[in-house]
């Protein structure tokens, strides 16, 4: 598509430099015909290097230095990075993360698609109900947190104790037991995320032509047989960006942590980004944090790149 | 039958948010039906509107998002229609630096931010969460595949009329392109109002906290569920509001890019 938008404007630019006017001229002709992208783009470029390459450089840098907030900084080599093989925490942050990752992913894609289906038949208030979905979406985590530490408090009182006391199931401790805490925590985002999953499966949904169902119907398939044949395989594209993109921001959780368990118990909620938060602002090692911030941009670096793979060719959607 | 069932739960949280916070009672003393109501009070809210900080943080909030948000769709409109109409040097190359920029998580920038905004006195100011919130890539990549759509016929059209890029944009560009251009306000809005990590790193100062950092200052300090809870309505009213207005631009927008 950008092809034929290149070779449509480009046929006149071509006319000018076979003539070739005096530079001064060409110059002139170039301001008068593009004098708006060098207005904006200019300005905007220097924002952009300032706030985005000139952090990311800085960043790496500082991972080679003992940053002092006071006095000079000294170069330390890989000081920085051997200390992250030692640290124990560090490499229990990064099990957890992936932990988390595994516990939050596949129930998103799953309660997402579930939703998209149901949205998708059509029942009356369809509407109504892809708002209610999507809402924790767009809702803060504070808010959303503030309400899941009660629903989720380790006592009786705690709403979904309440619940489990009907199928005879003792009091759990959620946030405060090491072994729950991160579950609730995953349980959160699968509330918060799901709705945006739905969307994505809904549009895939619509993608696919309805004749293949009939056909299928035509030959007797059942519902749920038409979709473990049909609508799951097709589906296949959204299921991967829908992966990719669940796994980036499964890497990134923080608020949640920072949140409810303040990384405890026995830091089995400490994820990457929460750790790097204090070594970062708490410890004001700033140095180690941002060794830490590699690791977590090594990480989405891959997954990002097996998405641009996998993307770079024909997909629309992305 | 599962529709109604689901529906209600992921309501149900909402709907004991916006319950307690009419009861004044403390988290200790919670029961699991407290919600259910009775006796409903105000006397939440009114604590809130008479405690100055809530209101500040309900300000700065106000002034953190509205800037960038304004800004973003300005920037994403003019930065969408050079990007998919324009021929200048550099173009695809720079394009193509900012998609790969997006790899990079924020978490990444935060650190050397900070030692950055501490320089420049921005610590506790409102310029840290603004200025680099001006424009965003993903709204510049969204609205750019919208206006590739559109076709050129009328671009040149108008520029038989005589009229310049400024105006061709202004006049053609923008209204067409307005449901993107939408979808890009709408986000600024939701990841500003609700950002949480980059004030609570930049804003040490508790007058200059927006509500989310204000809030979160709040939980877990054993005090009253009833205020926290009318605290969370509050700040969540506004993303409601919005959201129940552009509920459109969310759901087209998300399938074009990704929030997460």
């Amino acid at each position: 598509m950008e092809k034929v938008i290149v070779n449509k404007t480009q046929a006149p630019l071509g006319h000018e430099k076979k003539i070739k006017p005096p530079l001064i001229m060409r110059i002139k002709s170039e301001w008068k015909k593009n004098s708006l992208v060098y207005i904006i783009l200019v300005p905007v470029l220097i924002h952009f290097t300032i706030f985005q390459i000139i952090p990311f450089v800085y960043s790496f840098i500082l991972t080679f230095l003992n940053y002092r907030i006071i006095g000079t900084s000294e170069f330390v080599g890989l000081r920085n990075w051997s200390q992250l093989f030692q640290d124990k925490i560090a490499i229990k942050s990064i099990w957890n993360t992936v932990l988390f990752s595994i516990y939050y992913i596949v129930p998103t894609m799953a309660l997402g698609l579930i939703l998209a289906l149901i949205i998708k038949s059509g029942i009356a208030m369809t509407k109504f109900f892809k708002g209610v979905f999507f809402l924790p979406v767009v809702t803060s985590f504070v808010v959303v947190a503030g309400i899941w530490e009660w629903l989720f408090s380790g006592t009786q009182s705690g709403f979904i104790n309440y619940l489990l006391s009907f199928f005879g199931v003792e009091p759990q401790l959620f946030l405060s037991d090491s072994s729950q805490a991160l579950l609730v925590l995953a349980g959160l985002s699968i509330f918060k995320v799901s709705g945006s999953t739905m969307i994505y499966y809904f549009a895939g949904l619509q993608s696919i032509p309805k004749d293949m169902y009939e056909a299928a119907k035509i030959d007797g398939a059942s519902t749920f047989k038409s979709f473990w044949m049909i609508t799951f395989p097709l589906l296949k594209p959204i299921h991967f960006y829908v992966l990719i993109i669940t796994t980036i921001g499964s890497f990134q959780i923080f608020d949640s942590a920072f949140l409810l368990t303040g990384g405890g118990p026995n830091f089995s909620t400490s994820t990457i980004v929460y750790y790097l938060y204090t070594i970062g602002f708490t410890n004001l090692n700033f140095s180690y944090a941002a060794v830490l911030s590699y690791v977590l941009f090594a990480i989405i670096l891959v997954i990002s790149l097996i998405q641009r793979k996998y993307f770079g060719k024909d997909q629309g959607l992305y | 039958m599962i529709m109604f069932f689901l529906g209600f739960s992921f309501l149900l949280p909402f709907l004991i948010m916006i319950l307690s916070s009419f009861k004044e009672t403390t988290f200790a003393a919670l029961s699991p039906l407290f919600w259910i109501p009775n006796d409903p009070s105000l006397n939440n809210f009114i604590y809130l509107f008479r405690n100055d900080n809530f209101l500040r943080w309900i300000f700065n909030s106000v002034v953190i998002t509205i800037i960038p948000v304004f800004s973003q769709m300005f920037f994403a409109g003019l930065l969408g229609y050079i990007f998919a109409r324009k021929q200048f040097f550099g173009r695809e190359f720079v394009f193509w630096t900012f998609m790969a920029v997006i790899m990079i998580p924020p978490q990444l920038l935060i650190i050397p931010k900070f030692i950055m905004f501490s320089k420049f006195g921005w610590i506790n100011e409102y310029q840290s969460l603004i200025v680099p919130e001006l424009w965003a890539i993903m709204g510049v990549f969204l609205v750019r595949q919208f206006m590739q759509g559109i076709p050129l016929e009328l671009d040149e059209a108008a520029r038989m009329d005589g009229a310049n890029d400024f105006q061709v944009f202004r006049k053609i560009y923008m209204p067409l392109a307005f449901p993107a251009i939408a979808t890009v306000g709408t986000f600024a809005f939701v990841s500003n109002w609700n950002d949480l990590f980059q004030p609570l790193i930049y804003m040490t100062n508790e007058k200059m906290y927006p509500i989310t950092v204000g809030l979160a200052s709040t939980l877990n300090k054993e005090g009253n569920f009833g205020i926290e809870m009318a605290g969370a309505t509050v700040s969540f009213i506004p993303t409601f509001l919005i959201f129940l207005f552009f509920q459109k631009y969310f759901t087209e927008g998300i399938q074009l890019s990704g929030l997460k």
